[in-house]
Formats: C-alpha cells, sequence, structure tokens
C-alpha cells in the first residue's frame, strides 16, 4: 500500500465499490466533477487514473506537444538577433554587471565574443527575428508567442534538461506530461495518454527521467513508442495464441479477478488492473494502427520530409506527433538529439556547423506540423511548445580552433509556444544586448511551467499532490503565469 | 511581478520563522525524534486477542479511535503471506500442506522459524537493503561504466541478513570496515578482513561521472554524507548541503561538520583502461566458504569459453570465406547488406566476436578484490588530515568557514568537535575519523538509528512505516503514528544485541501482523481510511523481483543457486538487437544460470529490464526507501504477451502434466494450489475446465490466465 494518500478516500470507496471495471470510467468522471471545484487537489481515481477531468480554467487546448531539443539549441543564432555580438567578435565580452562568481568559476577563459554567422530577418507583423536557419520555421512567425532570458538552475545537461522536463533539477520528479495526465486525463482510451517519442538515434541524458511520472502514480509516466520493433514494447501476442484464444483468456481471466474483487470491493488497485488488461487488449490493435504512416499522402510525407534522410526522422516524429493529437492523446514529448555528440545541439566546438545540421534537422517538420495541425483545425485546440535544457552563450568555448562554439548558457533559454490559447505574434521577456541574460524582472523556468499549465486549462497552485509530507507541484515553489502570451 | 515576488518571498519567511521558532522552542525542550526512546511498558490489556507487546500498542491506539482490530486471516493466506513476506517466493505445495496439517500450536511460531533461517530470507531482505545502498553494477552517466566488483557487496548483505549480524556491526563495518583494530603500539598498519573491504563498497555505490578532481572529491564525500544520514539516522542531512536544512534543525555547518569525518577517504586510482572510473579496487581475497574454488572454477570455464569462442569463430570464418570466393571475409561479414551470407550466420559472427571482450569482464569481476576505500595513510606518506570547510552553496570552489569533524548538533545539542580517538603514537593521523562516526550511530544511545531501522522492517511488513517516511524523520514525516510502539520495538532490538531476525520474528507472530486484509467496514475505513491504526492488514502487490521469482517459482525452472557472478536474464527482442553490437554489457544467458532470483540481475542504470521496470525496480540511482506499486497497461503487456511470462506459462503446464497427470480437474486444481496456495472453487474450476477443453491452447492458457490473476501477484 502506498502511504501517498487523496483525502478524497471515503468517496472514492463508495464509488468503486459501486462500480467496477468499465463502469469505472463513468464513475470517476463524476468523481473528478465533483471534487475539482471544491478542492485544490485533483482526486483522481485509482480505478480509472486517466478519466477525463474537467479543467480548472476555460482554455481552448486540449492537448500537447512538446518538442525538446537536446543539448542547449543556440538561441543566438536562432531567434536573438544581436548586432552586438558581431560588432564585438573576437573581442572580449564588454562588462555586463552581475556575472555570477559560478559563470567565472565554471568557464575560467577569456570571455570572447562571437558573432552569429547566420543572416537575420523579422518576419510577419510579429516581427519575431529568425536567422537563414529557420525557413519553414519563420513562415509561421505570426503563430508564435516567443519567450526569452528563461533561468534555470543548473548549467549541465542531466540537471537542466531535468528542470526544463520535469520542474526540477535532481531525478524523481513528475514531467510535466506527468501533471498535465493528471490534471486532465486522457481522452482516448485505447492509447497511453502521454506519448513520448525520442530521436531515433538514441535516448536524451537522463533517458526515462524525462518523461518519468516520479512521485505521482505510474499511470501518468510517459509511454516510449518504440521507432523498431513494434511501438509499444509486448505489443504482439505470444507465439501461437491466436487473437481469439486472447480475448477467451482475458474472458476468463475477467471472470477470475472479478471474483476475487468482490471479496475486497474496497481495493481500487485491483479494478485499475482489470481495466488495465482491457486497455492493454485495445492497445494491441490501435498502436500498429497509429504507427503506419503508409495511411498518409505522399504529399503529406513529402512535407514532413520523410523522403530526405536529413529530415526523415524528425519528420516522422512529428507527424506521429499530429496522428496522436488526432487519436485525442493528452500530451506527446518529442526530442531531438540525444545524449552527447554529434546528434545534440551541444555545439562546444563549430556551432556554425553544428547548428546547420541541427536546425536542418527539425525546421521542415515542425514547419509542416504546424501547417498540418490548421489546416486539419487542430492547432486552436493544441499547444506546441518549443523548448531546449538551456541557451549558449555570446562568447566561444574555450581555446578552440578556427571553428568557435559556445558553452552553456542557463540564463537565456528561449522557447516558443503555438497554438490553444498562445497570444498569436507575442513575446515575454527581454535580454541585453548580447543575449547574455535577461534585464529586468526575468523569467524562470518555473514561470513557463505554471504558463503552460494555465494554457492546458490548469491552475499550477491547485493541481498538486501529496508526497512525504507536504503538497507538491510542478513550479515547487510555485510560478508566475506569464499573462502577455495568453490570449 | 515584484510585488507578488515579495509577498511570496514573505509567505515563505513566514514559513520558516514559524519553523525556527518550532526549532527554538525544540532547543528548550528536546524534542521527538532526538529524545531517546522512552521505556514504555506495553499497555495493560486483558484481551485474548493480544499476542505480544506489538498487539498492546496497536489494541490501545484502535480502542481510543473506536475500532476493533480484523479477525485472524485463514492459516491458507497466512502459510503464503509468510512465505511471499520472509522469502519473496510462494510456498511450495507441500509447504503449503504441512503447515495446514500441522495441528501444534506453535505451529505458526515454527513455520516462522523455519523461514527466519532459510537462506532464501536473506535473499529478499538484501534486496531491499541494496535499495538503500543506491546498489548497482555499472556507474551511470556517460558510457555507464561497468562496476566489476560491486556484487560481492551483494553477497555481503545476503550473508548478513542471513547470519543475523547485528545491526550495530552492520553499520560499523559499511562505515568503517578498515578501523575496526585499534593499534597500541607503534607497529604495523592492522590489515583489514576481506569481509570488511567488501563492506565498505556501500559508501562507493552513487553513481559518478567521469571524475574532476577536487570538484569530483566534494561530490563523492557530500553524496557519502547524505546517504549515511538518509539511511542509518533517517533525516535528510543532505539537504543541509547548499543552505541551512528548511525544516529541521541542521545548519549547513552541521552538513560540513559530519562530512569531515570522511576528508582522509583515500582510493587507488583507476587501473590502465579504467579511465572512466571513480577509483580503483584494492585486495580482498575470497572469503565466503568454498568461494575461492568456485571462484577458480569459474575462471577455467571462462577461460575455456575465450578459447572456444576464438576457435568457433576462425571455423565460421574459414566456412563462409569458401562462400564469397577468397574476399576478405571480416569486410563481407561487417557489411550486413552483403546477402551472400545468411542472416543466422551474421548474428553468430557478431556474437563470437563479441564474447571474448564480455567474457574478460567476467574474469575481472573474480579478480579477489573489492571496491572499497580507505583511510589516507598520512604523512610522512600520503596527505595528513585536509582542513574542512563549510562550501558556500554546496560549490566545491567556493570555502567558508573551517569546520571540525563533529556529530549533528540536533541530536547532540552542542557543535563540539567529536573525540576522534588515534593510536598513542599519532603514527596515522588520518585513521579512526569514520570509525567515531560509525561508532556514534551504532550507539545504543543514539536516538535514532534503531528506531529508523525498527521502523524500516515494520514498513516492509505492512507496507507502511509507523514513521510513513522510512528515510526521513523529520518535521515532513508527520511524526509516528505509534511513537511509544517505535521506541518499544527500538529498545527490544538494543536488547536482542541488534537481532533484526529478533524484530521480524516478535512483527509476523503478532496478532497484528495476523489479522485478514479482507475487512470491508465503512465505520473503520472513515475513522482511519489509511489504515494507519492497523485495523486490518494491508494487502500488498508484490515487489517486481518477488513476481518474477514466483513466476519461475511456479513453473519449476528457478535456479535457486545463490550468491555469485551478476546474472543477464534474456531481454525482449528488439531491446537485445540493440545492445547486441554496440559495446554492450549484457551478456545474454538463455540457459540455467539467466534464471536466478532477481537479485542476481546485473543492475545496469541506464538498462533497466523492462519487465522488472514495469513493475516499479528501477534500478537505484540514489537510496531508495520504499517502492511503488503501481498498475498500468504496460505491465499487463508484460505479463500476458512478454517472451518471459508466456515461455514460463509452458512450463508450468508442463509441470503440471508431469505431476498429476491428465486429468483435466486435477490439473487445474493442482495448477491452483502451485500458483494460489489454494483450490479452485467449483465454478472456478469449471471455467477454467472449459477454457482447457475448448480452447487451443489447453492447459498452457490456464496457467498463463493464473499466472495473470490478481490473486498471483497480490497478497492479502
Amino acid at each position: 500500500m502506498s502511504t501517498e494518500h487523496h483525502p478524497f478516500v471515503d468517496r472514492r470507496r463508495f464509488l468503486s465499490t459501486a462500480f467496477n471495471g468499465i463502469g469505472a470510467l463513468a464513475a470517476s468522471d463524476l468523481l473528478a466533477r465533483e471534487t475539482l471545484g471544491a478542492s485544490p487537489m485533483i482526486a483522481s481515481s485509482v480505478a480509472d487514473p486517466l478519466a477525463v477531468r474537467v479543467p480548472h480554467l476555460p482554455r481552448k487546448a486540449k492537448h500537447c506537444i512538446f518538442l525538446f531539443m537536446q543539448g542547449g539549441a543556440s538561441q543566438l543564432d536562432s531567434f536573438e538577433y544581436k548586432p552586438e555580438l558581431n560588432r564585438f567578435h573576437g573581442q572580449p565580452l564588454p562588462h555586463i554587471p552581475a556575472i555570477s562568481g559560478e559563470l567565472q568559476g565554471r568557464l575560467s577563459f577569456p570571455h570572447v565574443t562571437i558573432g552569429s554567422p547566420f543572416a537575420f530577418k523579422q518576419y510577419g507583423e510579429s516581427g519575431h527575428w529568425f536567422s537563414e536557419l529557420y525557413p519553414h520555421l519563420a513562415k509561421h512567425s505570426d503563430k508564435l508567442a516567443m519567450i526569452r532570458g528563461i533561468k534555470t538552475d543548473n548549467q549541465n545537461h542531466g540537471p537542466s534538461t531535468l528542470h526544463v522536463t520535469t520542474g526540477s533539477q535532481f531525478p524523481g520528479s513528475p514531467s510535466v506530461g506527468s501533471w498535465v495526465s493528471y490534471g486532465l486525463g486522457s481522452p482516448n482510451r485505447d492509447l497511453p495518454g502521454y506519448v513520448v517519442i525520442q530521436d531515433p538515434r538514441g535516448a536524451p541524458v537522463n533517458g526515462a527521467a524525462v518523461w518519468a511520472n516520479g512521485y505521482l502514480p505510474a499511470a501518468y509516466q510517459g509511454t516510449l513508442l518504440r521507432s523498431h520493433g513494434t511501438p509499444i514494447l509486448n505489443l504482439s501476442r505470444p507465439d501461437g495464441v491466436s487473437e481469439a484464444q486472447q480475448r477467451r483468456e482475458f474472458d476468463v481471466l475477467a471472470m477470475l479477478n472479478r471474483q476475487h474483487q468482490a471479496l475486497r470491493p474496497d481495493d481500487s488497485q485491483l479494478a485499475a488492473r482489470i481495466n488495465a488488461y482491457e486497455l492493454a487488449f485495445r492497445m494491441q490493435t490501435e498502436a500498429p494502427e497509429l504507427v503506419d504512416l503508409s495511411a498518409e499522402t505522399s504529399a503529406t510525407q513529402q512535407m514532413y520530409g520523410l523522403n530526405d534522410p536529413d529530415t526523415a526522422g524528425f519528420g516522422r516524429q512529428c507527424l506521429l506527433a499530429r496522428r496522436l493529437v488526432e487519436r485525442g492523446v493528452r500530451y506527446t514529448l518529442l526530442v531531438h538529439g540525444v545524449q552527447i555528440g554529434r546528434h545534440s545541439w551541444d555545439d562546444h566546438g563549430d556551432v556554425e556547423g553544428g547548428m546547420k545540421r541541427h536546425s536542418r534537422e527539425v525546421d521542415q517538420p515542425i514547419g509542416a506540423l504546424l501547417s498540418d495541425l490548421e489546416e486539419r483545425g487542430l492547432l486552436a485546440e493544441t499547444l506546441v511548445v518549443w523548448a531546449s535544457e538551456m541557451g549558449r552563450t555570446p562568447f566561444r568555448n574555450g581555446a578552440m580552433g578556427s571553428k568557435p562554439g559556445r558553452e552553456h548558457n542557463s540564463w537565456n533559454l528561449v522557447m516558443w509556444m503555438a497554438g490553444g490559447n498562445v497570444k498569436a505574434g507575442a513575446s515575454a521577456g527581454v535580454t541585453d544586448d548580447f543575449g547574455l541574460r535577461s534585464v529586468g524582472e526575468g523569467i524562470h523556468i518555473r514561470d513557463v511551467h505554471a504558463t503552460i499549465l494555465n494554457l492546458m486549462g490548469l491552475d499550477d497552485d491547485q493541481l498538486r499532490y501529496q508526497h512525504a509530507g507536504r503538497l507538491r507541484q510542478l513550479t515547487d515553489i510555485g510560478g508566475y503565469v506569464l499573462d502577455d502570451i495568453i490570449s | 511581478m515584484l510585488f507578488r515576488l515579495t509577498i511570496r518571498h514573505s509567505l515563505c519567511c513566514l514559513l520558516l520563522f514559524i519553523v525556527q521558532d518550532a526549532s527554538a522552542q525544540s532547543q528548550r525542550e528536546a524534542k521527538w525524534p532526538f529524545t531517546p526512546p522512552q521505556v514504555a511498558s506495553a499497555p495493560k490489556t486483558d484481551s485474548p486477542w493480544v499476542r505480544n507487546g506489538i498487539d498492546s500498542f496497536i489494541l490501545a491506539r484502535l480502542h481510543e479511535a473506536g475500532l476493533t482490530p480484523a479477525p485472524e486471516a485463514t492459516r491458507q493466506k497466512l502459510v503464503r503471506r509468510l512465505f511471499l513476506d520472509l522469502i519473496g517466493l510462494p510456498p511450495s505445495p507441500e509447504e503449503v500442506q504441512r503447515f495446514l496439517e500441522d495441528d501444534s500450536v506453535h505451529a505458526y511460531e515454527d513455520l516462522v522459524d523455519r523461514l527466519l533461517s532459510d537462506p532464501r530470507y536473506g535473499e529478499r531482505w538484501a534486496r531491499l537493503w541494496l535499495d538503500l545502498a543506491r546498489y548497482a553494477d555499472t556507474a551511470g552517466y556517460e558510457g555507464d561504466p561497468d562496476m566489476p566488483h560491486a556484487w560481492r557487496y551483494r553477497d555481503y548483505v545476503i550473508d548478513a541478513f542471513n547470519d543475523d549480524k547485528p545491526y550495530d556491526l552492520f553499520i560499523k563495518e559499511q562505515i568503517a570496515g578498515d578501523e575496526f583494530e585499534e593499534i597500541m603500539g607503534a607497529g604495523e598498519l592492522p590489515g583489514t578482513p576481506p569481509e570488511r573491504l567488501v563492506a565498505m563498497t556501500f559508501l562507493r555505490l552513487a553513481p559518478f561521472t567521469e571524475p574532476r578532481g577536487d570538484e569530483t572529491r566534494h561530490e563523492m564525500l557530500s553524496e557519502m554524507t547524505s546517504t549515511v544520514g538518509s539511511v542509518f539516522l533517517g533525516l535528510t542531512v543532505g539537504c543541509a548541503k547548499c543552505h541551512d536544512h528548511k525544516y529541521d534543525d541542521i545548519p549547513t555547518k552541521d552538513f560540513y561538520r559530519m562530512k569531515a569525518f570522511f576528508s582522509t577517504v583515500a582510493m587507488p586510482p583507476p587501473e590502465p583502461g579504467d579511465g572512466y572510473q571513480i577509483g580503483g579496487s584494492i585486495p580482498a581475497a575470497f572469503y565466503r566458504q568454498g568461494e575461492d574454488n568456485w571462484a577458480d572454477e569459474q575462471r577455467a570455464r571462462f577461460r575455456r569459453e575465450i578459447e572456444d569462442s576464438g576457435r568457433q569463430l576462425t571455423e565460421l570464418k574459414e566456412r563462409l570465406a569458401k562462400q564469397v570466393d577468397g574476399e576478405e571475409i571480416d569486410k563481407v561479414l561487417k557489411d550486413d547488406n552483403d546477402t551472400r551470407i545468411a542472416a543466422g550466420d551474421r548474428a553468430e559472427y557478431h556474437r563470437l566476436s563479441d564474447r571474448p571482450r564480455l567474457l574478460r569482464q567476467q574474469l575481472k569481476r573474480l579478480e579477489p578484490v573489492a571496491m572499497s576505500l580507505r583511510h589516507s595513510f598520512g604523512p610522512p606518506y600520503e596527505p595528513g588530515v585536509p582542513t574542512s570547510r563549510v562550501m558556500i552553496r554546496g560549490e566545491y570552489d567556493n570555502p567558508g568557514e573551517v569546520v571540525e569533524a563533529g556529530f549533528l548538533s540536533c541530536v547532540t545539542g552542542n557543535q563540539e568537535p567529536a573525540a576522534i580517538r588515534l593510536d598513542p603514537f599519532k603514527r596515522w593521523p588520518t585513521r579512526s575519523r569514520r570509525m567515531a562516526l560509525a561508532e556514534w550511530i551504532a550507539s545504543p544511545d543514539n536516538p535514532l538509528t534503531a528506531r529508523v531501522i525498527v521502523n524500516r522492517l515494520w514498513h516492509w511488513h505492512f507496507g507502511q512505516g509507523i514513521v510513513p517516511t522510512p528515510s526521513d524523520f523529520g518535521q515532513l514525516s508527520g511524526g509516528p503514528s505509534h511513537p511509544e510502539l517505535l521506541d518499544w520495538l527500538a529498545l527490544k532490538l538494543v536488547d536482542n544485541n541488534w537481532s533484526l531476525k529478533s524484530i521480524h520474528r516478535l512483527i509476523v507472530t503478532s496478532a497484528t501482523y495476523r489479522q485478514t486484509s479482507l475487512r470491508d467496514e465503512e465505520h473503520a475505513s472513515d475513522v482511519d481510511p489509511d489504515n494507519r491504526l492497523l485495523w486490518r492488514f494491508n494487502r500488498r502487490r508484490l515487489e517486481a523481483e518477488a513476481v518474477r521469482d514466483s513466476v519461475l517459482a511456479v513453473s519449476g525452472r528457478l535456479n535457486t543457486e545463490q550468491y555469485g557472478l551478476p546474472i543477464f536474464p534474456p531481454l525482449p527482442d528488439d531491446l537485445a538487437e540493440r545492445v547486441k553490437y554496440s559495446e554492450s554489457k549484457w551478456d545474454t544467458q538463455a540457459g540455467p544460470e539467466g534464471r536466478k532470483r532477481s537479485l542476481y540481475i546485473y543492475q545496469q542504470r541506464t538498462l533497466t529490464m523492462p519487465f522488472m521496470q514495469s513493475f516499479d525496480a528501477l534500478v537505484c540511482e540514489e537510496s531508495r526507501p520504499r517502492r511503488r506499486h503501481s498498475v498500468t497497461p504496460l505491465q499487463a503487456l508484460a505479463m500476458y504477451n512478454g517472451m518471459f511470462v508466456s515461455e514460463e506459462a509452458r512450463h508450468f503446464a508442463g509441470r503440471v502434466r508431469a505431476e498429476v497427470g491428465d486429468d483435466i480437474q486435477q490439473q487445474i486444481a493442482r495448477a491452483f494450489v502451485i500458483a494460489l496456495a489454494r483450490s479452485p472453487s467449483t465454478e472456478e474450476s469449471t471455467e477454467l475446465t472449459a477454457l482447457a477443453r475448448e480452447s487451443e491452447a489447453g492447459l498452457e492458457g490456464v496457467c498463463r490466465v493464473l499466472l495473470n490473476s490478481n490473486e498471483f501477484v497480490y497478497v492479502d
């Protein structure tokens, strides 16, 4: 038995005794409606933890696609136009007040400024700046809200990746998608509510901790949609077992389990396990159909870049994300880039070459995803978020040769959002002339998290879970919603 | 935003103020858990329900709340409960029968004693300790280097539980195994028995990344400090690394005073080729009975296998070379697109090419060394005791105030330096620091140590501790549900020479433990929905290891061999595919070796076996005081579709046929008692007979259903 409990055991208990199996869905839906308004916590039904729940706030977004670029994408070569960088190219970074000791200590080499090798241009009425690396995304300029100068608390990949994806730099906390699933449940009951598609070339830093459920129940963990073999592990029936045979065995199993549960009517875990087998059964049909891209027209496939080896990888991820949204999956995390090395956005050396490669791999697929969602009328109900774990510095990394790179910069992560109630063309946050850090009030990653929840209809301060003696929430100590980017 | 920040900040300060105020008060009247356990005699009662002291405490609280205890569980349920709880395996039909037919008044107690002296007890309970010790066989992070000697610590822990090693000794061996012997004169530095060197592996099990000088040393010693604090003292000492503890009376200075006990820790540098290791190993002969011979046999076997695979590879290449008309065969074989080579041959080529590397690693695991540490030899040989300082904000290069090694002030009430007893000639000034800490922790006077471990045992038996957060006895724990009972158990532990088995025995023979879990009473669940007062027993889902081990026990294919090298059970197909041609560490064992109990599975930090993972057994990154018990569709897929269970279901059916012949009803009755320790009801028998008769899978389908049933993975 878990020691982590919701305070609604009595009511939950009543409902789970009144309903069994499939019926529990409606029951816990009722339960959620009942308790959401009255309480700061969501009573997630153990019997059906993914039952759809009514959000705290009226919002259009029903789904979220989170695009995560592993390695620390250079904002200075993407969305931050800083002409001062090029003016001071090759010279020491002019004094910027209050560079903390941490920066001096960790990066104890001369801070030689490097300009961006890429041409920048403003697009659309919003006037967002894009470097020449993002021709496809730039066309969607007026759909995007830019957030600049976001701070996280750690300069290293492992902790900062966790900070952006889970709200805490230490392993063990639930990821953003877990919180959203916990808050809203999932409309599609034949697929997991929270799906992760990682780069076909490998896993991100921290592996599965990036989509872990942490201290939330396991029903809220991200499920990895695999690029090899069956899309979900153990999806095919055992050798020699036909579908009819399996159905027959599942029916007998359900009979045994129901009899077992009849004597233990207040144990909702047992009911949950009965449901889990039914969901598993349906997943066997639903998941293979989901990943079968042959149903897509060749125009669509080309739009996502599936015909080009450079863009095919992330193109497939983006196209699958759209298919997941169509099927009502609540939260999709796409990871581009792997731990360390060539396929990570971690361009300590040759930021020019690196950024050309990475941005080419994602630009067309992301542009296609935004167009496709819009054409299908799905953009309004889908929040799309683009992030990396940190930005990069305006100065070069150490003593590099002729191809300079940039260092980690956890003071200026730049993110963008689109869809849902995102105010198209808006901006939040201002950064200094070198794009090193924010000026003014500053935005912390927890503010961004509070904003994502808000855009999904969830109030961060109400979305809590009792763990280790206190009520926990995604932002830990609370964050400020960035009202400027919400319409 | 500035305004809002201020409000939030002042709220935070207000909260801190309240906490600080509470702590000021606590200094006036030292508070739980920092006062020694109070001698409490069990409340007087003449209730016939009460079997031992535990029950008096439990009953008193139940009565206070207007509740009554539940009836005793049936013997059939008790036998299954005891087996799965004490040894982590289901009872065999013979064992069930033996217990049910034993009409002695001591039948239950006899079974408890039998199970506590069963060597399989150590295998289950060691696993729970390994969770606390953040045990793994690899280091994690980039490259995830192998830690070839960690497994010896796992075996040490199994022995410690089976031998009922006094807990105070268990603590001292793990923190300061090398500092036991007193040095009276100017003689040699005494050697350390190998067992105690192996015990200290505990301090080195944290994940680490490629060493980087002072920074790594700072992080390593800080991690030791935090882990020792949470595992043995049940305090989140690590929270005070960067700032004063936000809730408990642990100032940052105390963190660094505690860390100073570890300041003379030394390790040999990594061996050639092990650049990513944080340190080398220390010679430690095999000391377990028969282990030396076993190691010799294993080494001979692996050397033979290296030769065999080399020869097989040569033969294979010679044979295949003929198919490609003298082209360079290695080149042809490495080209996956060259269709002249059959897929099976190519796979075999890759396997044979890779084996020597994996086998050499096995040989390395068999070196008589331990992943241990020692104290620095001190001047004139090595550096002396370094000056310890507070590291501001926890940063390794941001030194603050000088501190001296000392115990936590929340316990001692002061920040005096600890007395560290050096040898009379001060020949080894760097010695005895960790022992000073270990002795303070493992002392009957330490108010935390005994309480923390008895609470852990309670937590593992009942699914919920008397203090609900077993590694945090601080302000956030919410405090104990039964403070007097906790103290009573803690004092019993010390009185019984720190025997953990004596506490197990007390707990599992209590009437509290023997209650049924099948009690659905509205009044009780209204008053105490979380069952903290124990008005019934808590049903629990088996932990991952017990699920896998039970499946193997039921199929009759569990390899009961104990101890030894890590095992590599088969992985799901494409996962195996993914690790096959890379620098995999997974040397898949399709045979009986791969069917040993789950605690022997290679704990690779970047690759948890999916089956284990789906039942919440992730390879540890940090000390883990408890497991989750989740329910997901992926678990259902693993149990029903997964290769492991479907294969074992087939063997289960084979076993049943071999044991009772062809009569379907007898087969079903037998399958029930093997899997669920009971007979089927008439209705169950009818349904399953129909399934066996009418469906293509026959008995195998019945066996698969039983392994997938809720009853199989839950203990009442």
